[in-house]
């Protein structure tokens, strides 16, 4: 089974019907320029805009690796307490309530312009799922296998590692999948409210323009860096847990 | 000689929305050593409330409770225990889960991968060692849970309801296993069931509980000699044990 015509199929027929209302309905390249334009129009500056695409991407993978681990860290906290669950949960839910965008521009200040604050943004957005993900997966343990660890008189060591963590993985890898896309829109975020690089940036200047080839143009790129990124949790999913129903791919549609 | 297991006057009431629930009262049960013992009653009479007791996952409310003539105040690591179900870790192989037991108590891997390799064997399990569990039927897994509760060398073995999920001729030959098991590693037993037969056809002595508040009816003697075949179940002595248990069963109240 080719797992990769399902995917490419919808985006050729996206492609397509986007190229076929363009042209039946002979909409004006300034609202929506046909998919040929953007084609064109990234392969001309495909220098320039590579060059956009990879500060987004690094500001992207640096957010999303800051937020596995920050992610994981804090959902141990978490699962080890009570007390620092109870104490930090509600600021959690709390923090996820105001917009981010609102909040970058105060973070501009005190972090700067940098690539830093970009990263801090990505972050902040991404890793909330992968908490709330680690958390329930590090409680998805049922009664009869903690009492069945318990009755080896366990260390909470040992029943971290060789119980909690291990169970926890298949939810922790639908976090990250989640918390990707996030990094994405966190560095675009961050991009906007103060930069001069970066497909955030270009995106803005390409609005302020009415450039509509070039705002679509960065719209792909930046699916291209959402997918290859998620692609790449996919294929740590399939090497980290081979023995999930996710990966083992024996879902209800394969029994019909 | 002192008895393997003694329970005197054990007692065990859990809060409840309205009060208590007195799940066990006045339980006198003394468990000789090597002697296999069953435990059968109607659902909800406490007989899983009864093995955890024995095997210190929970305290008892009153009464005393001995292993080998100490208190119990925890897991043990002269008890083995098999579940209702058979609770394998999904990301271990057959020999991993097993040699879980081994890793938790830090006892000498190397010394025991022999002793694993001849459990998987004696249950019938040769060429599975590097299978995972979803790749075994539910009697494979059971018996994986079987090698894991034996592979310390426990002088006790605590089943709660093994075969309870098995179809019937499994499970009759899940029971002729066991014995033989029994018969070759002489551990005292402890075994919880729902079924008549099965109680009357592995045990020596046969406890009848009634529900709510458990308590012990009546202990049943079983005498036919070890070991016994399929036939054993046409001999007059095993008809009377099941005639006996099931008027107990029926005084008590609830279908089996
Ligand atoms: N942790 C608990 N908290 C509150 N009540 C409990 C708890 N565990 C068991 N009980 C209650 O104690 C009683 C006995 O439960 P137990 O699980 O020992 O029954 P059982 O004989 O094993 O039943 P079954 O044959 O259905 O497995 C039940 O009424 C149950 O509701
Ligand atoms: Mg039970």
């Amino acid at each position: 089974m080719r797992s990769w015509i399902y995917p490419v199929g919808t985006v050729v027929i996206l492609v397509v019907l986007w190229d076929v209302l363009v042209n039946a309905f002979s909409i004006p390249q300034y609202l929506i320029p046909a998919p040929e334009t953007v084609v064109r129009h990234l392969i001309a500056n495909w220098k320039f805009l590579l060059g956009h695409t990879w500060v987004t991407t690094y500001e992207t993978a640096g957010g999303f690796l800051l937020s596995i681990v920050g992610g994981v860290l804090l959902a141990m906290a978490i699962v080890s307490s009570r007390a620092v669950d109870q104490a930090i949960m509600p600021l959690l839910i709390l923090s996820q309530t105001f917009p981010k965008v609102a909040v970058a521009p105060l973070l501009i200040i005190w972090f700067g312009m940098g690539v830093q604050t970009k990263i801090f943004v990505a972050f902040l957005i991404a890793f909330f799922p992968v908490v709330i993900a680690t958390v329930a997966g590090m409680r998805a343990v049922e009664t009869e296998t903690m009492e069945l660890i318990r009755s080896m008189r366990a260390t909470r060591m040992q029943i971290f590692w060789k119980i909690r963590l291990p169970a926890a993985l298949p939810h922790f890898f639908s976090g990250l999948k989640v918390a990707v896309a996030f990094a994405v829109v966190g560095a675009v975020v961050g991009e906007w409210v103060g930069s001069e690089k970066g497909l955030g940036y270009l995106l803005l200047w390409a609005n302020a323009n009415l450039d509509t080839p070039m705002m679509f143009s960065v719209l792909v790129l930046l699916m291209v860096i959402g997918m290859i990124l998620y692609y790449a949790v996919v294929w740590l999913e399939r090497i980290a847990i081979p023995w999930h129903i996710s990966v083992r791919g024996e879902g209800p549609q394969a029994t019909i | 000689m002192v008895a393997d297991i003694h329970l005197g006057n054990v007692s065990k009431t859990f809060p409840a929305k309205a009060g208590k629930v007195e799940a066990l009262g006045g339980i006198e049960l003394d468990v000789a050593r090597h002697e296999f013992v069953s435990v059968l009653g109607p659902s909800g009479c406490g007989k899983s409330t009864l093995l955890r007791i024995v095997a210190g996952l929970i305290p008892p409310s009153g009464g005393e409770v001995l292993v080998h003539g100490q208190p119990v105040d925890g897991p043990s690591s002269k008890v083995g225990i098999v579940f209702q179900s058979p609770v394998l870790l999904p990301w271990r192989t057959v020999l991993q889960n097993i040699e879980l037991q081994v890793e938790v108590r830090k006892l000498d891997r190397a010394a025991f991968r022999d002793k694993a390799h001849k459990l998987i064997s004696l249950v019938g399990l040769e060429g599975f060692a590097d299978s995972y569990p979803y790749q075994l039927s539910g009697g494979m897994q059971q018996r994986v849970s079987l090698c894991r509760a034996l592979i310390h060398d426990p002088s006790l073995l605590l089943m709660d309801e093994p075969f309870g999920a098995l179809d019937a001729l499994t499970r009759e030959q899940m029971g002729l296993e066991l014995q033989r098991v029994w018969l070759e590693t002489k551990k005292t037993v402890l075994f919880i069931t729902h079924s008549i037969a099965e109680a009357v056809f592995l045990s020596d002595r046969i406890v009848v509980m009634s529900a709510r508040p458990g308590r012990i009816q009546e202990i049943v003697t079983v005498d036919i000699p070890r070991p016994r075949t399929l036939d054993a179940m046409k001999d007059p002595r095993f008809h009377q044990a099941v005639d006996r248990a099931r008027k107990l069963m029926n005084a008590a109240g609830l279908p089996e």
